[in-house]
């Protein structure tokens, strides 16, 4: 049986990651440190949710001077519809593993 | 030079590898990974983060190769087992003679002369016709005058 797209355990950390602080710009470190994912992991996951119309990207002023530009990203509304499928996917999952 | 610096140097040169290593070098995505490690304060982490970088690029750069469909795949398949099936043939045609042994050099002493034994000659044995009994060998000894005489001339030896 064929796996559904973005139902890996990474990209369901990401996407959780990106619903806890929806409508907030994030960049790859932050996402990093918070879901665990090494940045060869992590970059593959960004790209690919980009390319599926996911996820938005854009440079962001650094809000130290001297340093440069940073690449900010935020789910879409696609985006932001898939993340809270899956949680709730996640949730009910739960619920019947409590109750089995 | 600190190694402190040192690391921060190699995250920055592995950081900038992967940018170029990455499909569409100076595409967003490299720049993105490249310039994230500036904003990491701890040198240790921005060398991971940077290697992290390097194996994203090489991944994304073998995804980038040109797919094969399957007819094509086929056809390479099939010359590659034709090809194989006429060297192996060559090959066999080859093959059906014996090989000649190595001749040695013209003044080179063989290893060794199929034609000639080095064995010493065995003793000559005279076999006396007995009617009665089986033969009873004997040896002669080489100086022995009848050694070439036939056994029926011999004298009987006790």
């Amino acid at each position: 049986m064929p796996r559904r797209p973005n139902s890996s355990r990474q990209t369901r950390a990401l996407l959780a990651s990106f619903l806890d602080h929806s409508g907030t710009w994030r960049h790859g470190y932050d996402l990093s440190k918070e879901t665990g994912l090494r940045s060869g992991t992590l970059y593959p996951l960004l790209m690919r949710l980009s390319e599926q119309g996911l996820l938005e990207a854009r440079w962001q002023e650094a809000e130290r001077p001297g340093l440069p530009p940073r690449h900010a990203y935020r789910l879409t509304a696609a985006g932001l519809v898939l993340a809270r499928e899956q949680a709730l996917e996640a949730i009910t999952a739960e619920r019947a593993g409590v109750l089995a | 030079m600190t190694s402190a610096t040192r690391a921060r140097l190699l995250a920055v040169m592995l950081a900038r590898h992967a940018a170029r290593a990455m499909p569409g070098a100076g595409s967003p995505w490299a720049e993105a990974m490249r310039r994230e490690i500036d904003h990491i304060a701890d040198d240790a982490e921005a060398v991971r983060w940077a290697l992290g970088c390097v194996l994203a690029s090489y991944r994304a750069r073998l995804l980038q190769r040109p797919t094969v469909s399957a007819r094509t795949a086929w056809r390479q398949i099939a010359a590659s087992g034709a090809l194989m099936l006429v060297i192996g043939l060559a090959l066999l045609d080859n093959a059906g003679g014996q090989t000649p042994p190595p001749k040695p050099a013209f003044d080179e002493k063989p290893a060794f002369d199929e034609t000639a034994c080095d064995l010493a000659p065995p003793p000559a044995v005279c076999r006396l016709p007995c009617a009665d009994r089986l033969p009873v060998e004997r040896q002669i000894a080489p100086d022995d005058p009848n050694r070439d005489a036939p056994c029926s001339s011999k004298s009987k030896m006790p």
